[in-house]
């Protein structure tokens, strides 16, 4: 209603202010009520519309009757995106800067402009904005020399995610030969247990007659008595 | 013993041959000559008879039921008709030596013996390599030992590309996925499903390779690992036309970390006309968003 009125009101006034170009001024200062309100009013549907998305949010989980999983998850996109595309109507809030910054005198302090048209710059102005734009420089390049160094180590650490994969991969490979080899040599040691046993055994045998050692001291004395023999018959 | 192997043979042979004085052949006595005389024929670079000495030997231990050193002898047997180029010869062989080895139980030796054939028949027979490359990865797969037939699946897939059968080199690399998922290789299985991709990608055959995009995406792991995020990438930017991505996609690490030979193929991507694919693809995509738009 207040908008409806706002809006007739430049329309008849406007033919009679557009003449003098001092009242041009007000004239835009006119539009400008009327895009505040219009602004306002979009700005209220659209936080009605935020709450609206929250509940579509909920029902969308839930699951319906003959809706195969593809639709659901389509419906939970555009439900996702649907709050982005509304925030995306321009309400005026980033409209407005701009056209603030032509008003001389109530500059709004919320959006900052660089622009250098505004003419209240002094001297000082400028020195600060070439040791400024020196900072800037220097930052923007020891981020880009970060961002190299940063690829260099992800390249390296992607080869090493790789090695490490494959080692996990080919000792878990081994893993059961090893368990093989390890019965193998158990029953190889066993064996080779046995047969020593069985093999001190037969050779104990052989000694404990003790003639064993007895035999072979004679036979050592008998061969010396005969080449002792042989050299004096000789 | 070093009498002439000649002399050895006909002795082994006259032991083994039946006739009215001899009533039952003596087996063991004539594989011990048949085994001097096949070393004797080898030594001498006489490898037609050494081989012919090597399989007298093979059934003589067979015949004794000694099933390992019978394989033994015909994997020799093998070895020598490789130096003589006979192919048919080693094909027959290795296999015969690998049925042996099957019927004493071991399976790995079994796979070796097909591995071995179809490593010396690359060049000369590839389609048997290939055959003996096959029969190998089933008898690992039949004992449950299918970490060990990684390298068979590497090495055929490699004689397919070779033989540029791109269809059946990936299907090989699928079925090489398969035998990874079984004993949870999650990378290998990763890796072996990219290889498919980009097989399929080198074919030119770009649906393929999004069926089998999306046939490995059932696998929610594969959809966040590396090389899941690197297939859709290369996926998006052939959709796009995006030659400058492609090539970029190419020299990635993931893709080097694959096999060297799909590292080839990967990075002579992208072959043949990639805006007709976008055509393709742009066609494709209209449809689904009509459906989708909710006004």
């Amino acid at each position: 209603m207040s908008t409806s009125s706002a809006i007739s009101m430049p329309m008849v006034t406007m033919p009679l202010l557009a003449s003098t170009p001092a009242s041009k001024l007000t004239l835009n200062r006119l539009f400008m009520a009327a895009a505040v309100a219009l602004n306002a009013e979009i700005r209220r549907t659209k936080a009605r519309l935020l709450e609206e998305v929250v509940k579509l949010q909920k029902l969308v989980l839930k699951k319906v009757k003959g809706l195969t999983k593809e639709e659901l998850s389509i419906r939970n996109d555009l439900v996702l995106a649907l709050p982005e595309r509304i925030r995306a109507i321009p309400d005026g809030s980033m409209a407005g800067a701009k056209q603030t910054a032509n008003w001389a005198a109530s500059a709004s302090h919320k959006n900052i402009m660089f622009d250098s048209s505004d003419g209240n710059f002094d001297s000082e102005f400028f020195q600060q904005s070439e040791e400024s734009s020196q900072f800037r420089q220097e930052y923007e390049m020891r981020r880009m020399k970060q961002d190299q160094g940063l690829d260099v180590i992800s390249e390296g650490l992607d080869t090493l995610k790789n090695l490490a994969n494959d080692m996990n991969e080919e000792l878990d490979r081994q893993v059961p030969l090893i368990d093989e080899i390890d019965t193998k040599v158990d029953k190889a040691t066993s064996d080779i247990k046995n047969t020593n046993v069985r093999l001190k055994e037969t050779v104990t045998k052989m000694r404990s007659s003790q003639n064993f050692c007895i035999d072979i001291i004679l036979l050592c004395v008998i061969l010396g008595i005969a080449s002792y023999l042989y050299n004096v018959l000789k | 013993m070093g009498s002439d192997p000649e002399k050895l043979i006909i002795k082994a042979d006259k032991l083994t041959k039946l006739s009215l004085t001899r009533w039952s052949a003596d087996w063991r006595g004539a594989t011990l000559l048949y085994e001097q005389a096949a070393v004797g024929f080898r030594l001498a670079k006489d490898y037609e008879k050494a081989k012919v000495a090597f399989e007298k030997a093979s059934k003589g231990q067979e015949m004794l039921s000694s099933q390992w050193d019978a394989a033994k002898h015909m994997e020799s047997a093998a070895a020598l008709a490789k130096e003589l180029n006979n192919w048919g010869e080693v094909a027959d062989f290795y296999r015969r030596a690998s049925e042996l080895y099957t019927e004493c139980g071991r399976s790995q030796p079994a796979s070796d013996a097909l591995a071995k054939g179809a490593r010396a028949l690359e060049d000369a027979a590839p389609d048997e390599a290939i055959q003996l490359y096959t029969d190998a990865c089933t008898i690992l797969e039949e004992d449950g030992k299918e970490h060990m037939a990684f390298d068979l699946y590497r090495a055929a897939t490699s004689v397919y590309i070779k033989l540029e059968k791109y269809a059946d080199a990936a299907t090989f690399l699928l079925r090489w996925g398969l035998a990874a998922d079984k004993c949870k290789a999650t990378h290998s299985q990763f890796k072996a499903y990219l290889s498919a991709i980009v097989v399929y990608l080198y074919a030119h055959d770009f649906k393929e390779a999004e069926k089998c995009y999306n046939d490995c995406s059932q696998i929610d792991a594969f959809l966040s690992s590396d090389q899941g995020r690197c297939a859709s990438k290369l996926l998006s930017a052939y959709a796009d036309g995006d030659i400058e991505e492609i090539k970029r996609v190419a020299q990635s690490s993931t893709i080097s970390n694959l096999d060297h030979m799909i590292i080839r193929l990967a990075r002579k991507l992208p072959t043949g006309d990639v805006s007709a694919m976008k055509a393709n693809a742009g066609n494709e995509q209209e449809e689904p968003l009509d459906e989708d738009d909710l006004t």
